[in-house]
């Protein structure tokens, strides 16, 4: 065991691990926290707390993890380097094991431009690739990037992310490789729609024996309006919603459903998928569909471990 | 080249309102290709300034405003139009009006704003190619800059946010991954991207440099 995390535990026995996202408010009230951990302990095997997601300042995730965590939740705290540079990302990992964190999971962020502070200085100093080295780095050999020696050990299960639906399209496993070898232990992807893109993914993946290297859990997001699938059709960089789903959204009477629908028969795909070892679900402003969804996807109960 | 803009004449007129006597100084380099410092902006601004009932005492295009010494020389005929003026207004890049306030105890104003290091792809249109990071790593990206031309300046990209071949900041901006991807696949040497780059050594960027390692041969 590397962190002797919950998730880590789960995904080293071979269980099919569930993951949710958790928002944190844009404010101080750890209640905000502590209710969507309640509403999702028992659905859920760990929760991801963001990092100022889309660039819109939030509570940190550490602190979220930490709220999380006297819950009795294994959080996976969210690390972006957008906003942090080499000092400050190995200072708040001590300072997140110190607390009890033992997941993290390394991104690059959405570009400053999107959020609330568009005229930020973006840090990017590290890129999400080099943050794992960083942290494996740490981990394993007990030194910060600088060659120095770190007192005392390191836990941490190692993440990262991969968006399949990116391009260019051939290229994306080659960097989910490269992720690879800079030392990621698990991977959740950008969310599902386009299940046969996905699959296409899967298999470059397995052709490289990527998926014996890694924990690959695949995302979910529940659509919960008509307007929030053409936004993510056309909008949101990254997604790739197919006009089909746009399609029976608009024709349902009764939209969210729907959503839970077309997110249920995704899982129900991606359970059969070999090489996938999990789903993480971002419902994003809608955690409340959570517990509804894993209860259906025959998935309870939670945590397995 | 440096890629200039001109400022708004307002905000010149603010700055040289209390002076009646000015020596315009442009330059032949970069301020000449950029239509931002020379001889016909020269003239323009002259007669501008001339039309707002300011004296102009002279006007001259350096030979390239940022090389100090020679600009010494070559202003040196016009030592008596300098010294009649009120002040000096710079028509070059940053680097030029330097010289002059290193040059002249005068009040020295820039008419233009330094915009970047650019390669000229069309007439006066600019694009940036290059940071100036002071450790080149074109050698191992095809000859295209991810630290320039990638929005997060990413070492290993691409990110996921590259979509049919443009940047999530912009339907108008080339995804540089996309570039650099497409064109080592085209001359046979895609296995470059495998070596994960190591993180950069800032300190010899324009934004990390201190100033003591900015100068020297």
């Amino acid at each position: 065991m590397k962190a002797g995390s919950n998730l880590e535990k789960i995904l080293e026995g071979g269980y099919f691990a569930v993951t949710a996202e958790v928002g944190p408010p844009k404010g101080a009230l750890a209640t905000v926290i502590k209710r969507k951990g309640e509403l999702l302990k028992f659905h859920c095997d760990a929760l991801n707390v963001t990092d100022n997601q889309t660039a819109i300042v939030r509570m940190s995730s550490w602190s979220g993890c930490v709220l999380l965590k006297e819950l009795g939740i294994d959080p996976v705290m969210q690390m972006v380097v957008r906003d942090r540079n080499r000092i400050a990302i190995q200072s708040d990992i001590l300072g997140a094991v110190a607390l009890g964190i033992r997941n993290v999971l390394c991104l690059s962020g959405d570009h400053q431009k999107f959020g609330n502070h568009p005229t930020a200085k973006g840090v990017y100093d590290i890129d999400s690739i080099q943050l794992i080295q960083t942290f494996k780095a740490m981990r394993d050999e007990r030194k910060f990037l600088c060659g120095e020696e770190i007192s005392g050990e390191l836990p941490l299960f190692i993440g990262a992310v991969e968006n399949p639906f990116a391009d260019p399209f051939e290229y994306r496993v080659q960097r989910l490789a490269k992720k690879v070898r800079a030392g990621a232990d698990f991977i959740q992807t950008q969310a599902v729609f386009d299940v046969s893109k996905f699959i296409k993914w899967i298999e470059m993946v397995r052709d490289q024996g990527l998926d014996k290297q890694v924990h690959i859990l695949a995302g979910i997001i529940p659509i919960k309006s008509v307007g929030m699938a053409r936004y993510m059709r056309d909008n949101v960089s990254g997604i790739s919603v197919p006009d089909e789903i746009v399609t029976r959204m608009e024709e349902s009477k009764e939209s969210k459903e729907e959503g839970v629908k077309i997110a249920l028969e995704i899982i129900e795909q991606l359970k059969e998928i070999d090489g996938i070892h999990g789903i993480h679900i971002m419902a994003v402003a809608w955690e409340d569909i959570v517990p509804n969804i894993v209860e259906r996807a025959g998935l309870l109960p939670r945590p397995i471990l | 080249m440096i890629v200039t803009k001109k400022r708004e004449l307002n905000r010149l007129k603010e700055n040289i309102k209390k002076y009646r006597k000015v020596f315009l100084l442009g330059c032949s380099e970069c301020a000449t290709l950029c239509g931002t410092g020379g001889e016909p902006e020269l003239k323009v601004m002259k007669e501008t300034l001339e039309s707002e009932g300011k004296e102009v005492t002279g006007i001259f295009a350096a030979k390239s405003g940022c090389q100090v010494l020679g600009t010494k020389l070559e202003l040196k005929p016009f030592k008596e139009a300098i010294e009649k003026a009120d002040c000096i207004i710079v028509m070059s890049c940053g680097a030029g009006t330097q010289t002059v306030a290193e040059l002249y105890e005068k009040p020295v104003y820039p008419a233009n704003d330094s915009m970047f290091l650019g390669n000229m792809t069309r007439f006066q249109i600019f694009d940036e190619r290059c940071s100036l990071c002071g450790e080149c790593i074109l050698d191992k990206t095809g000859g295209i800059c991810p630290i320039t031309r990638c929005a997060k300046g990413l070492l290993n990209g691409p990110c996921g946010g590259s979509q049919g071949g443009k940047c999530e900041i912009s339907p108008h901006l080339p995804c540089a991954w996309q570039l650099i991807i497409e064109r080592l696949s085209k001359i046979g040497e895609l296995n470059k991207l495998e070596e994960i780059m190591p993180p950069k050594n800032w300190d010899q960027t324009p934004v990390g440099k201190t100033p003591d390692k900015k100068r020297g041969k």
